[in-house]
This record gives C-alpha cells, sequence and structure tokens, in this order.
C-alpha cells in the first residue's frame, strides 16, 4: 500500500515523528499526547482520533512494539531498533531541509523576527 | 409539574443527512440542538434520538474504528472528548467543550478514517451489484409461480442495499478527492 510505503522508504508525517520520539522510552500510550505537548511547549498538539490511527500503523509497520498491558488494560509501547533507525533517518532528512532554508535564507535561525 | 407526578424523560428523533453525504452537517446539527437543550442520548435508525437537557456549548465527532479497545477511548477521554454512544462496534460518536482541539489533527489519517469505510462500501456495493444482477437475470427466465414471487422480492432487497451501499460509496469517493486535493 501507498502508505505503508511512505513509512518504508524513511519519511515520516509529522505525527508519526513526534509518536516515534516520544516511545524511545516506553510509554503509555494515553501518555503519548502529554508527552508530546510538553516536550513541544504546546505547539504540536495530536488529535486522540490521529494518535490512535498512527499508533495502529506504526505497529503494523513494526517501527514500534506493545510491550506490555495492565490490569486496566492499558498499552505500553516503545520504538523498535527499526523504529529507532527510521527516525535518525528522518531527522537527518528534516536537517537538510533546513540547511537547505539557511542556504538561501542567509539566517542562521536565532535572531528575533 | 405537579406534585407527586412522574417526571417523563423528554426525547426527540432527528433523522440523519447521511453520514457518507455531509458528516460535518450532522455535527453541527448537534451541536446547535444541543445549544437548545437537546442532547445526544443514542444511535437510532438512520439517525439520533435526543433528550431534554440543560443547553450546551458543545462540539461533536464521529469516527470510524472496529472494534477499537479499552486504549481507544482512554485518548479521547485524555484529550477532553466525551464518548457519547456506539453504533454497532463501528461508529462511534464524541463531545466536548467547544474549544476543545478536533480529534483528527492531520490530513494523512484523515484520508485513512474516509478510506477505509470507502473500501467497505466498495466491497459492500459490488457484492450487491452482483446479487442484483443474477436476480434481474432469474426474473427473465418467466419461471412464474412462487418462485418467480421470491426471486422479485430477492430482487427488491438487493436493490436496496444496493442503493444503501453504492451511494455512500460515492460519498466518501467524493469526500476523499476533496480531502486530497
Amino acid at each position: 500500500m501507498a502508505r505503508q510505503d511512505a513509512l518504508e522508504s524513511g519519511e515520516l508525517t509529522d505525527t508519526s515523528y513526534y509518536i516515534l520520539l516520544s516511545l524511545v522510552e516506553a510509554r503509555h500510550g494515553y501518555l503519548i499526547m502529554k508527552t508530546i505537548e510538553e516536550l513541544t511547549d504546546r505547539q504540536v498538539a495530536i488529535g486522540p482520533a490521529s494518535m490512535y490511527t498512527t499508533i495502529k500503523k506504526l505497529l503494523k509497520a513494526e517501527l514500534i512494539e506493545q510491550l506490555g498491558e495492565d490490569q486496566d488494560k492499558k498499552k505500553t509501547y516503545i520504538a523498535t531498533q527499526k523504529g529507532l533507525n527510521l527516525l535518525k533517518k528522518d531527522i537527518q532528512r528534516r536537517e537538510k531541509m533546513i540547511q537547505h532554508a539557511r542556504g538561501i535564507l542567509k539566517w542562521e535561525g536565532d535572531e528575533s523576527k | 409539574m405537579g406534585r407527586g407526578r412522574i417526571k417523563m424523560k423528554q426525547t426527540k428523533y432527528v433523522m440523519s443527512g447521511g453520514l457518507a453525504f455531509d458528516e460535518e452537517r450532522d455535527m453541527k446539527r448537534l451541536a446547535s440542538l444541543a445549544q437548545k437543550g437537546w442532547l445526544f442520548e443514542k444511535f437510532s435508525p438512520m439517525g439520533y434520538t435526543l433528550r431534554k437537557g440543560e443547553p450546551a456549548h458543545l462540539q461533536y465527532a464521529i469516527d470510524y474504528r472496529k472494534q477499537p479497545d479499552r486504549d481507544y477511548f482512554a485518548y479521547f477521554e485524555e484529550a477532553g472528548w466525551t464518548h457519547e454512544g456506539s453504533a454497532g462496534d463501528s461508529i462511534h460518536l464524541f463531545s466536548a467543550p467547544e474549544d476543545v482541539a478536533p480529534i483528527y489533527s492531520d490530513i494523512e489519517t484523515m484520508v485513512e478514517k474516509y478510506r477505509s469505510e470507502q473500501r467497505l462500501m466498495g466491497k459492500s456495493a459490488v457484492v450487491a451489484l452482483l446479487f442484483t444482477l443474477v436476480l434481474w437475470w432469474m426474473s427473465q427466465w418467466g419461471i412464474g409461480g412462487l418462485a418467480e414471487g421470491v426471486v422479485s422480492i430477492l430482487l427488491v432487497f438487493s436493490l436496496i442495499a444496493l442503493v444503501f451501499t453504492g451511494l455512500p460509496y460515492l460519498g466518501y469517493t467524493f469526500k476523499l478527492s476533496k480531502l486530497q486535493k
């Protein structure tokens, strides 16, 4: 499927990117949202339906795995080695995108607006 | 209300405009009725049953998810959305105060929501179409009697099934083409 291919080729959607990032450490699925909000200073908020859909997709692509289920049936996930590799690859891609822009704009990103 | 009189629960039914065709309009209608004190109570055949209560400023959202687990509802709760009810095990309605962020935050996952429904309706429509063609073909035999009556009735049912799967299929297809522009 086309969408699966996008994951395999090393491009993460912003949602997948942040979920993978927050699953470098094992976490309850329902805590991922809060983690991302805190991490990004509330700049990024992922809706619950997008969250659930993306987690299913990452599981299927074996980029994350389920560690266990507690007594409330709440599931814990963690990024797999494959997921970490893809995350690193995507970070490099994103870094390059920023370098391209800086090359043109001659802007280091530390000036105030 | 007089003393000792049993307080009747006031409910009313509103018809859905068809989720495949205009989900947003259904959701906005539920929200504006909630402002008038008519709150969603449950899904009913081809629509919703509302109950009279305190007027509330709410937004409503529909999601499709087959056999959701506990985590699914936990995510919504965590984000400030209340599970209002489900139709079958795959259509779920949520409500939240107006300032809560939407349940979908990116296009990619929103496309998947409608794509899975589109596929399901498409498959069902193909089955209904096959049944309709076979039954129509049989009805041309002129077998007469009870058998012909049965075939005619089945033909009507399969036509109805075709309409109720084919039209939603087209609705979702249109929706996806708008989203992916």
